[in-house]
């Protein structure tokens, strides 16, 4: 089933590298405070942590409790406490109360904060303002890329998205500038660049002034990675709105993947323990099903334990001599496999009891006409019942989203009578929500006519490009526009229909959403790729806004290595569809985002909930 | 200067760096003097308050190069010096009477001044010495109470009192300090003894070896690298020894009892020759390990200058240099030399003169197999020599020879050629700088580049640089960057014209920072410049703090937000928030929506009060009533105070003109009142419930009435009505009451949710109740629901519909529904005939 890669495509680098660097500079930090020390760290922090350094290490290094930080008060008698953080307010206020409170103890202790990935002013800010600043010594760690799989680098930040695309905070985008430094010293330079949306630009203006100051560093070396694509989650809503279908996306839509690894419940193992499973290529299970569609996987599954049966039947007329080479070799892989094939078979099994009723079918329906743009009225109503159902505050939110975007709003009735629905059943409070997401552009209402598309389209005849473009920036500043129809019509996101779509022998990307809709995000990757350059695009870019290129064709005709960068995160069912692309044409695709996200996940960021 | 002995010495030689016209007006010997090592400046004062002239008249503080030019001079209006020195970094220290001292620059520019102590002041300063160590330059002084107090290192002053010398009546007849092992000492002669002082302890020291009779110690000299020491007696005897005072070395008895004027070693490092020269005031004597010494008649006043591998030795009309004889020269210049690079050298002349002999000693050499020997002498050898024409030829021995020389790696002859033509450079009358080639290794080409830019001399140091090819961070640029703070200073020429002429030199030459320029523009007072100069700092991040520290913190917030580093975007906008008052500070966030989002964030966690009024401001409507509303759930506890915020709130969003958002308002005060209102007369909980659980729990709690005045008051429409009645009902398995309010009226969201809901609670029996009232299109999925597949069969195949018959089939399972499957393939055969 997995399709191996052509044999053009080239080797992934290694990225156990970062995880060292990471480890390193740690064990550095920690050994600044000698002695024995309490570990307090932030529970956002605790997984990462846990890919980076296990807990013997930590030991290693004098770390004698850990704690999680969290809003009680601690009860550590060490002498010494060291604090793991994100550079929130929030933990500042914890670290100065535990300082203050040994104060008014008469208690002298040491105080070490290390914010990860980096500091921020105001935290320093937020120390001094309750009177510690002299107390605490404060470091950072500049762990900002955490290898989840041997193609997939994650910043582990999801605020990210609610940071930079609702509160227009730009924090982060240092902290981008940083790890794509980091990638060009170890692996760079990369000669091909191309970015979408307006936080792509930033980032990318900001790596390059990095770059620039400390030049000659990756000069005169021979890339490896030839093309780098930076993309904004807000230049494709509607690919992280939609459910997903493939293996690991719905793994990840049902039971949530966090950071790498999924809790199985009960209901999955089928026993009263839950089970913490990894998910990267090195299960040789997973490997194979998680690019694909769902309706194959247990199919295939079953083919699997057909095969184990038989490797198993083997041992029968095996003469000892045989048998002894079978346990001693063989029988321990066979375990392995048999283990994690219950468990995805048990995972299977949840999925479907969940998906494959007939609510399902019947969502997955109107997403697909949401995403082809008919029957409007009756996905309408559909969403509306959803709402006085009451089946879930996040779902609703979500296709009430999709089909704002791709409708580029809602018309002023709808607007209304969704939103008054939605507050009556899911409580006044999303009032608020309705505010981020209109401000965010994910849920907005029709402009009376069309008349902002048509000046603009006026005002870009008249004068050059780089003036239109400015004006698309001030234009779409006034009113964040998705203008999805035409891009879909553009860049044909939704396959002509002919016969049924073998979910088995994709054809192409739309595989992923059961070959309803070519992701967005991956169809822009595929035409540059496919065209070296913008050419031909300028239709889609207008629409799209903000753009960066920078080409070096002379160097990279023959490297087919490509990273794509997801600013706000990536769904697994744009990995799995790059992926895909990457096995048709012999590109291998390393995939940076600064978080894996869903639609749930997306929502959330935007949700207000009562404290 | 006339020879006594000719100068075919075996030791020691002298040759002349400069012929001096410095046109003193003074004699050397009223001057207070001091000359800095490695060919350095050298500072006169003339000393009125030794003699007893009148006070009235001010001295003159004079600065002269090696070459005698002058670098400055002016007029002393301090009190009475004691002494002067030099420091490494060529700094000149005048140490006063009251034990302040003053420094001066190389161009006589003062820098600042600081104090031995009060215990300095109150008992004057007799005498002081300034010394280098390895940290930096030092001060002894001795007290006119007779003790010792030094600093190791004027750049970073820490004052050390020296504990006291036992039955020290009188000043010592002489001293010094040393510095062994990191820590400075003071050794010092009362009679016949010798006292060592360290921070601790005073203790007697006596040297091993010396000869008897001693009753005074007249000079003592310390070596350049304080290795060894040397001791002048009252007997005309010399002791020399090392440091520590316990190996004697050698001695000598000069027979000489009038103390000498100075007396300084001359000796290389590394060498065994051990030497020292005596100076008297018409007398100088080298005396070393030989039998015999050497001596010559001083014409004129003359000052010695230790240095590394010799001794500078100026007067009036001249300056000179002793040192011994390095061991390549000797070899190739003795007379009558077979050494090799003395027969290539001959060789080479030879050949110059088209003479054959030039083979027979290149065959010479050839066969006892030193060619390359004979190289590598003439190439040390021409490092040491002084004139050009001498280098000349023996570089260009060493050429020659190398061409008969297989292979001969070229680095140690070019680098050679390279040293030399920089040392030329230096070396010249109009530079004044007479390094030898040992000292220039010492000191190293970064320090001798900072010696040049120190003098000004930047032409002559980027020509080294460029010359050297050096990497431009550390030569050129950097130079650049020191020739740019220097103009800075001139304070005559505009700020246009200084700022343009500092961008034409430096353009964009890499590790040049135009904000440390600017910062020393600013320091000078010249702000205009300051900022112009900033505006070629390529890099915002650098602009900012200087920009801060000019009080120009609005530019200051364009360039940290030009930076894209929201840290200092940040730090700015703090600056601005104490600099500003609230509405300024408001104001300039309003031009610049990153700082602003920034701020925003900040206040959201830290200061919600000034959010809002960040929202007032604006007149931002729309952002003030979310304010109010997030109020309203997180900081209000009473249900007044909630009421109130939304209050507040639904006014904001009417100004705002979202009727929307204010009508959603008011209806959730009310719903807030009538819950508190449920809650008190029907107990339970209801605040905070949305409208749709609200009304629910009045089903579940059997209050239909109160729930259907609830639905009518919020106006919740049917359909949603009637879903929430449904699901209730179900759950409350009330199924007498849900077949009453099914046929209440025509069902809005059809009786299919019926059927679901009833198999949902497993009572197939009502909802086959519903199933038979199910509209026509939907009809089939509810038989299904209820698990009649063959009168769905029937259905489908009267509605001939092909979606509906094959969701039929696909639920026809086992034999059981075996009949139906036939009847429905056979209805399929039938449709596809017609």
């Amino acid at each position: 089933m997995a399709f191996p890669h052509r044999l053009d495509a080239p080797e992934l680098p290694d990225f156990s590298m970062l995880k060292r660097l990471a480890r390193d500079q740690l064990i550095y930090l920690l050994e600044q405070l000698p002695g024995k020390k309490d570990l307090f760290i932030e529970a956002d922090l605790m997984s990462p942590l846990d890919r980076i350094a296990n807990v013997s290490i930590l030991k290693q290094h004098e770390v004698d409790k850990l704690y999680k930080v969290e809003n009680k008060p601690a009860v550590s008698s060490s002498e010494q406490l060291c604090f793991l953080v994100r550079p929130r307010i929030k933990n500042m206020r914890y670290v100065a109360s535990l300082v203050n409170a040994d104060k008014l103890a008469g208690r002298t202790r040491k105080y070490k904060v290390i914010f990860s990935p980096q500091k921020f002013h105001a935290c320093e800010m937020v120390l001094e303002e309750e009177g510690v600043y002299g107390d605490v010594s404060c470091d950072e760690w500049a762990f900002s890329l955490l290898p989840l799989d041997v193609d997939l680098l994650s910043m582990e930040l999801p605020e990210f998205f609610r940071d930079y695309f609702l509160e227009g905070d730009q924090r982060w985008i240092n902290t981008v500038a940083q790890a794509l430094h980091l990638l060009s010293t170890l692996y760079g330079p990369f000669p091909n660049c191309y970015g979408i949306g307006r936080c792509a630009k930033m980032s990318y203006e900001l790596w390059r002034t990095l770059e620039e100051e400390e030049d000659g560093e990756t000069k005169g070396r021979r890339p490896e990675i030839g093309h780098i694509f930076l993309l904004d989650r807000d230049v494709d809503f509607v690919t992280a709105l939609c459910s997903q279908v493939v293996y690991e996306g719905l793994v990840d839509d049902t039971f949530r993947i966090k950071c790498g690894s999924v809790d199985f419940g009960p209901e999955v193992t089928s026993s009263d323990r839950s089970l913490k499973v990894l998910l990267n290529a090195e299960d040789k299970v997973f490997n194979e099903i998680r690019n694909e569609h769902f309706s194959n996987v247990f199919g295939f599954l079953s083919q699997k334990a057909r095969n184990l049966q038989a490797q198993y039947d083997r041992r029968r007329g095996m003469d000892i001599k045989q048998m002894k080479n079978f346990v001693s070799q063989e029988l321990k892989g066979l375990k392995q496999e048999h283990r994690l094939l219950s468990v995805h078979i048990g995972a299977c099994e949840s999925i479907m009891k969940k998906k494959t009723k007939q609510d399902f079918q019947e969502l997955i329906k109107t997403e697909h006409a949401l995403l082809e743009g008919f029957n409007i009225r009756e996905s309408t109503s559909y969403i509306e019942e959803h709402i006085d159902r009451q089946v879930s505050p996040i779902e609703s939110l979500r296709l009430m989203c999709l089909l704002s975007i791709t409708e580029n709003g809602l018309i002023p009735k709808d607007y209304r009578s969704l939103k008054t629905q939605y507050l009556q059943s899911y409580g006044p409070e999303h009032l608020l929500t309705f505010s981020n997401l209109r401000r965010a552009g994910l849920l907005t209402e029709q402009a009376p006519g069309d008349t902002l598309t048509a000046v603009e389209s006026k005002v870009s005849k008249l004068v050059t490009d780089k003036a239109a473009g400015k004006i698309t920036d001030a234009f779409s500043s006034l009113a964040k526009r998705s203008n999805f129809r035409a891009i879909s019509k553009k860049l044909n996101l939704i396959p002509r229909v002919d016969g049924e779509y073998d979910l088995k022998v994709p054809r192409d990307m739309a595989y992923v959403f059961s070959g309803a809709y070519v992701p967005l995000s991956c169809r822009v990757i595929e035409q540059v790729l496919e065209r070296r350059s913008w050419q031909g695009l300028d239709e889609v870019l207008r629409l799209l806004n903000c753009s960066v290129t920078k080409e070096d064709k002379a160097s990279s005709e023959s490297l087919r290595l490509i990273l794509v960068v997801f600013l706000g995160g990536c769904t697994f069912s744009e990995i799995s569809a790059l992926r895909f692309l990457g096995r048709e044409k012999g590109y291998r695709f390393i995939f940076l985002t600064t978080a894996v996200t869903n639609s749930a996940r997306l929502m959330e960021a935007m949700s207000e909930v009562k404290a | 200067m006339r020879r006594l002995i000719s100068a075919c010495l075996c030791t020691g030689r002298k040759y002349e760096l400069y012929s001096m016209d410095w046109d003193l007006k003074e004699e050397l010997r009223d001057c207070l003097v001091a000359a800095a090592p490695y060919g350095g400046p050298i500072a006169l004062l003339r000393n009125p308050w030794r003699k007893e002239k009148a006070a009235s008249v001010r001295p003159v503080l004079e600065i002269y190069s090696a070459s005698g030019l002058p670098l400055a001079s002016l007029l002393w209006k301090s009190g009475p010096v004691v002494s002067l020195g030099w420091s490494a970094e060529e700094e000149l220290l005048c140490v006063q009477e009251d034990g302040g001292v003053l420094v001066y620059g190389l161009h006589g520019d003062f820098r600042r001044h600081f104090s031995m102590g009060n215990e300095v002041l109150q008992n004057r300063v007799l005498d002081a010495r300034i010394f280098h160590t390895e940290f930096g330059s030092g001060v002894a002084i001795l007290t006119g109470a007779h003790r010792f107090t030094l600093s190791a290192n004027v750049s970073d002053l820490k004052l050390r009192r020296m504990p006291e010398v036992p039955g020290l009546q009188g000043a010592p007849s002489c001293w010094t300090a040393l510095c062994q092992d990191r820590v400075a000492h003071i050794l010092l002669a009362v009679g016949p003894d010798l006292y060592l002082l360290d921070q601790s302890a005073c203790s007697a020291v006596t040297p091993s070896g010396l000869a008897p009779g001693v009753s005074s110690f007249l000079q003592m000299a310390v070596s350049f690298t304080y290795r060894h020491l040397a001791l002048f007696t009252d007997t005309g005897y010399i002791w020399m020894g090392t440091a520590s005072l316990k190996e004697k070395l050698c001695e000598f008895n000069c027979n000489i009892r009038a103390p000498p004027k100075q007396m300084v070693w001359c000796s290389r490092p590394r060498s065994k020759e051990r030497a020292v020269v005596v100076a008297w005031e018409r007398r100088l004597m080298v005396v070393g390990d030989a039998p015999e010494s050497i001596q010559f008649v001083l014409d004129e006043d003359s000052y010695l200058v230790p240095e590394l591998d010799g001794v500078r030795i100026f007067s009036r009309s001249t300056h000179e240099f002793l040192h011994e004889v390095p061991v390549a020269s000797e070899e190739i210049f003795k007379i009558a030399s077979m050494a090799p690079g003395a027969l290539l050298l001959e060789a080479q002349k030879e050949y110059e003169k088209e003479s054959q002999k030039a083979d027979e000693y290149l065959r010479e050499i050839q066969e006892l197999g030193q060619l390359t020997q004979a190289v590598q002498q003439c190439i040390e050898a021409a490092g040491h020599e002084h004139r050009p024409d001498m280098q000349k030829s023996l570089l260009r021995a060493a050429s020659f020879g190398k061409c008969f020389l297989d292979r001969f790696p070229p680095d140690s002859f070019v680098r050679m050629c390279q040293d030399l033509r920089v040392l030329n450079a230096i070396r010249d009358y109009h530079i004044g700088i007479p390094l030898t080639y040992s000292q220039y290794k010492q000191l190293t080409i970064q320090v001798l580049l900072d010696r040049l830019v120190l003098r000004r001399l930047y032409p002559l140091a980027i020509q080294i640089c460029e010359y050297l090819r050096l990497p431009e961070v550390q030569g050129v640029s950097r130079i650049l960057a020191h020739w740019a703070c220097y103009k800075v200073q001139q304070k005559d020429v505009s700020d246009e014209d200084v700022a343009r002429a500092i961008n034409q030199k430096l353009g964009d030459t890499p590790g040049v920072s135009y904000s440390d320029i600017a910062a020393r523009a600013y320091g000078c007072g010249r702000t205009e410049l300051a900022i112009k100069l900033l505006e070629y700092e390529p890099r915002s991040g650098e602009q900012v703090p200087l920009l801060l520290k000019m009080k120009r913190s609005k530019l200051a917030l364009s360039k940290a937000i030009e930076s894209g580093d929201t840290d200092l975007v940040f730090t700015v906008l703090l600056h601005l928030k104490n600099e500003l008052n609230r509405g300024d500070f408001f104001m300039t966030l309003r031009n610049q929506p990153m700082a602003l989002s920034l701020y925003r964030q900040f206040c959201k966690h830290q200061e919600l009060e000034t959010l809002k009024d960040l929202y007032n401001q604006d007149d931002n409507h729309q952002e003030l009533g979310s304010f109010h509303i997030r109020a309203s759930y997180a900081a209000e506890e009473r249900i007044e105070g909630r009421v109130a915020a939304l209050q507040t709130a639904a006014d904001a969003f009417y100004k705002a003109k979202n009727e929307f958002a204010a009508k959603a308002t008011e209806d959730q005060m009310r719903l807030l009142r009538l819950q508190r209102r449920l809650e008190d007369e029907l107990g339970g909980r209801f605040l905070d419930l949305s409208l749709h659980d609200t009304v629910t729990t009045l089903i579940l709690g059997g209050h239909n009435k109160r729930a259907e005045q609830l639905a009518r008051d919020f106006r919740i429409p049917d359909k949603r009505l009637w879903w929430l009645k449904l699901t209730a009902l179900a759950d409350l398995e009330d199924w007498e009451e849900l077949e009453k309010f099914s046929k209440s009226k025509k069902s809005p969201i059809g009786y299919l949710p019926f059927v679901e809901i009833c198999m949902k609670q497993h009572n197939k029996y009502e909802a086959k109740k519903y199933a038979s009232r199910v509209g026509p299109e939907q009809k089939v999925k509810a038989l299904l629901l209820v698990g009649d597949v063959a009168q769905a069969a029937d259905v489908a195949i009267e509605h001939r519909n092909e979606a509906e018959l094959s969701l039929v089939l696909s639920h026809c399972t086992g034999a059981t529904d075996g009949a139906t499957a036939d009847k429905i393939q056979r209805a399929r055969a039938q449709a596809q005939k017609k």
